[in-house]
């Protein structure tokens, strides 16, 4: 199609009608989730002016009087504030290590699931792997305060019961960002392997075939064959990745946190909910998410044109 | 300021005319009136459907008939109300007749224009509400009154047992190993050690899981009496309120000292070691409580003989032999030697008129319909012989009911919005019946505890200067900090105790709490010198 295109564009006027005559049936159907996006994506974003407005909920958002300081007022608050700070700092560093130990997994996983014989037994792992994906981060909290607490957890007495010192897996802090981001791969491994299995099964077992003829192993056919073979998939995934390391899912630290370790704990979206939405400081919460958002796509601009400087087809 | 008093002029005027020309006769409208009442949905297995049922039938009957207004029901969940009511109140949809606990929401609506200013109203009409005010009190009534500007955008109910918590010991314990009841802070120490060093003897085989004293999160409301016990017995109304945003007690003065004492008990191994990890609401401390291996607690005065055959009471015996129970005592003396208790003022839920309400005289009706004792007393107590039986002295003991006429919340507390607890016009009846309210479980534990935690106490002081800025919107933030930094500072090696208290005291002071004290203060001074 995407020649149809280029053809129709390149020709006169009789070739565009002709293309709009014989594909309009398409941008018809793109129509529906254009409108969806339109609806639900775009007009809300006027809301976005509550970031610099005084809040108000029986005015409309163009009512609402600006804020002080230029509209600047609750950035300025957000940024006076020491937990806000905190919590930022603990954002970037719990998403820079599931960055660091998270994004490699799943990769290594579909490496080694791919190397499997038996068909079945690849296919029960697989299984197995991407269960945990189901499950609501409210459930694996309660498993992990049932296996991992200290003086009551199941691991903590068959430590002790072995004679090996109890570990304080979630009243610790150093601990405890180790047992977050253990359960965040845990949790997402198998269901991220999908997408790689998928770009492995699109390569040309020729290959394997050629390497192995010129006399390569297994390790280098997953190195000079299978890697090269996925990789545009890991740089899409990648800059994807490094779009959302300002983001933070609230769930996962709000179920697992507690008092002991709330000093790297307590990230931008637990903050947003304590400070900004119990405490209806509307406003505050907006400027907040606003931040994150336009630091989350400067960081997915960046790295989109790193990948492209290295000769890869990027996503923007 | 201008705009919104315009739009008060707006709402204000139409009303004011309508009223005038349709006026009321003998407390009845000429005309038939509609109003919309907030009731909670607790969800409750096999409970009705909250909006209608017998006792709503009951209510809508009676107000058509004593007032000619008819009453529509609008249900909201219980555990999300704030955010529900948030919710309606944006969409313009809320009931005319509003309830909640969360009095910063009503003012956060209130100040954008939101909410029904009644003052004129309560003025205007309070001949024709007798019994509103026989029951609230002008207290009760005009407890939210701005001081400045005489706006009243709420009522707060009144709060007819305001009990709040008691020690609770294992009394079959302190038999088992001879000693008697503690009544300072040195002697309940020393039982507390006794519970542990005699673990074996009290729990068998599971000695190791031995608990001398059970805490959770919350620990500024399980702490309680005790660090209260360290608060100078002189301390005036006015320090306790400049000092009294939060409701823990907090910023009283010498609380730390009480929270030394838990520090000191942790390290010693007398504290519930895990109970830093579970959050509010988590059931795992009561199952420890129930599982019998825990000595003695801080709680609500009445938790352990709470819910029936499901409930601590009933499951210790069950576990660990008949005599296994909960009871309360006089453990910590002040420093003038008094078991001093603080109880909060009788106020309970909030209940507000939204902007949108175009029948506030029969709303406010509805208020004194339900105040009226005979109306409150049957939701409170039902039919005899299904939700009730009598006894032969008046009293009365409540039985749980199924199907049509089950209650939905205990005394019918959802459609008696303007009072919490039970009251059948006596108090020596009312507290027989209190007594009997806790199937299975010895009244003579309920009437300790009910006489322990009142004894020697004192209502905090409320001095009423309208909206505290500063205090607006910092509820939830503050709360976690107290929380964590109590949590943290009983944890810590003794060592550190005075660094992990003061840092976080100096974190939660300078996070706004300071703010809101230098604000009371200068309130304070303004109003009552």
């Amino acid at each position: 199609m995407n020649s149809a295109l280029s053809k129709a564009l390149r020709g006169n006027r009789h070739g565009i009608r002709n293309y709009l005559r014989r594909y309009w049936t398409l941008y018809l159907l793109l129509l529906l989730p254009m409108a969806y996006f339109f609806v639900f994506k775009y007009i809300p974003m006027a809301y976005c002016q509550i970031a610099f407005k005084k809040f108000s909920l029986v005015k409309s958002v163009w009512e609402m009087p600006w804020a002080a300081n230029n509209g600047m007022e609750y950035f300025i608050k957000a940024f006076a504030n020491r937990d806000f700070i905190y919590a930022l700092k603990n954002t970037v560093m719990l998403n820079l290590l599931d960055l660091i130990a998270g994004f490699p997994a799943p990769i290594v996983l579909a490496l080694v699931l791919n190397e499997l014989r038996f068909k079945a037994l690849k296919r029960l792992t697989q299984t197995v792997a991407y269960m945990p994906h189901f499950l609501s981060w409210v459930i694996i909290g309660g498993l992990a305060l049932q296996l991992l607490a200290d003086n009551t957890g199941l691991v903590n007495n068959a430590l002790a019961g072995a004679g090996i010192k109890r570990v304080p897996f979630l009243s610790e802090s150093a601990h405890w960002v180790a047992t977050y981001v253990s359960l965040g791969i845990w949790q997402s491994i198998g269901w991220n392997t999908i997408l790689y299995l998928a770009a492995i099964t699109g390569i040309n077992p020729e290959l394997y075939e050629a390497a192995a003829i010129d006399g390569a192993g297994r390790l280098r056919r997953i190195w000079h064959v299978t890697l090269p073979g996925i990789r545009s998939t890991i740089v899409v995934l990648f800059i994807l990745a490094l779009g959302n390391i300002l983001q933070s899912n609230f769930d996962r630290p709000y179920v697992l946190t507690n008092a002991l370790v709330i000093g790297v704990s307590n990230v931008i979206a637990t903050f947003v909910y304590t400070a900004g939405i119990r405490g209806l400081q509307f406003s505050m919460t907006t400027a907040v998410g606003l931040f994150q958002s336009v630091i989350c796509v400067g960081f997915l601009f960046a790295a989109d044109r790193l990948a492209k400087r290295f000769g890869e087809r990027g996503v923007v | 300021m201008k705009k919104s008093l315009f739009i008060l002029l707006c709402v204000l005027l139409p009303l004011g005319l309508a009223f005038a020309a349709d006026d009321l006769v003998n407390g009845k409208f000429a005309t038939t009136k509609s109003i919309t009442v907030e009731v909670y949905d607790r969800s409750n297995d096999g409970g009705s459907k909250p909006e209608d049922n017998f006792y709503t039938d009951f209510i809508k009957a009676g107000m058509l008939r004593d007032h000619n207004v008819a009453v529509t029901f609008k249900r909201v969940p219980r555990w999300t109300e704030v955010q529900q009511i948030n919710n309606l109140l944006a969409a313009n949809d809320a009931p005319d007749v509003c309830v909640t606990y969360d009095m910063p929401t009503v003012n956060t609506y209130a100040k954008m224009g939101g909410v029904l200013d009644m003052a004129s109203y309560l003025d205007k009409y309070k001949k024709s509400l007798p019994n509103l005010f026989a029951l609230l009190g002008d207290r009760n009534v005009y407890w939210e009154k701005d001081p400045t500007t005489g706006t009243v955008y709420a009522i707060d109910a009144l709060l007819f047992h305001n009990n709040r918590t008691s020690v609770l010991v294992r009394e079959d314990w302190l038999k088992k190993l001879g000693l008697k009841e503690p009544s300072t802070l040195v002697e309940f120490e020393a039982m507390l050690k006794a519970f542990k060093a005699n673990a074996s003897l009290l729990l068998g085989k599971d000695a190791d899981k031995m608990i001398p004293f059970s805490i959770g999160v919350d620990v500024g409301w399980r702490a309680d009496i005790l660090t209260t016990s360290f608060v100078p017995d002189k301390i005036t109304d006015k320090d306790m309120w400049i000092n009294g945003f939060d409701d823990r007690r907090l910023l009283w003065p010498n609380y730390k000292q009480g929270i030394r004492v838990l520090n000191k008990w942790y390290n010693d191994g007398l504290i519930w070691k895990d109970f830093p990890l579970y959050p509010r609401g988590d059931k795992t401390e009561d199952n420890l409580m129930k599982a019998g291996y825990v000595g003695a607690m801080i709680h609500n005065w009445d938790y352990p003989y709470r819910d029936g055959e499901q409930g601590i009471a009933a499951q210790i015996k069950k576990l660990q032999g008949p005599d296994a129970a909960y009871i309360a005592v006089e453990g910590f003396k002040n420093d003038a030697g008094v078991y001093r208790k603080y109880l909060s003022p009788p106020v309970d839920r909030k209940v507000f008129f939204p902007a949108t309400n175009k029948e506030p005289v029969a709303s406010l009706l509805y208020l004194d319909w339900l105040s009226t004792l005979a109306n409150r007393k049957f939701l409170q107590i039902g039919e005899p012989g299904v939700t009730h039986e009598l006894q032969a002295d008046g009293s009365v003991k409540t039985i749980a009911a199924k199907g049509e006429k089950i209650m939905n919340s205990g005394f019918d507390i959802d459609y008696t919005i303007v009072i919490n607890g039970l009251d059948l016009g006596k108090q020596d009846l009312n507290a027989k019946s209190l007594a009997m309210g806790y199937a299975g479980v010895d009244k003579r534990y309920i009437e300790k505890s009910y006489a322990t935690q009142r004894n020697q106490s004192r209502i905090t002081a409320n001095f009423n200067v309208g909206i505290i800025g500063a205090e607006e919107g910092m509820g939830p933030a503050l709360q976690e900090k107290r929380d964590n930094l109590l949590v943290q500072s009983i944890v810590a090696k003794s060592a550190d105790f005075d660094k992990v208290f003061d840092s976080g005291m100096k974190d939660y002071l300078s996070s706004g709490g300071q703010a809101i004290i230098d604000e009371r203060k200068a309130k304070y001074s303004q109003f009552f010198k």
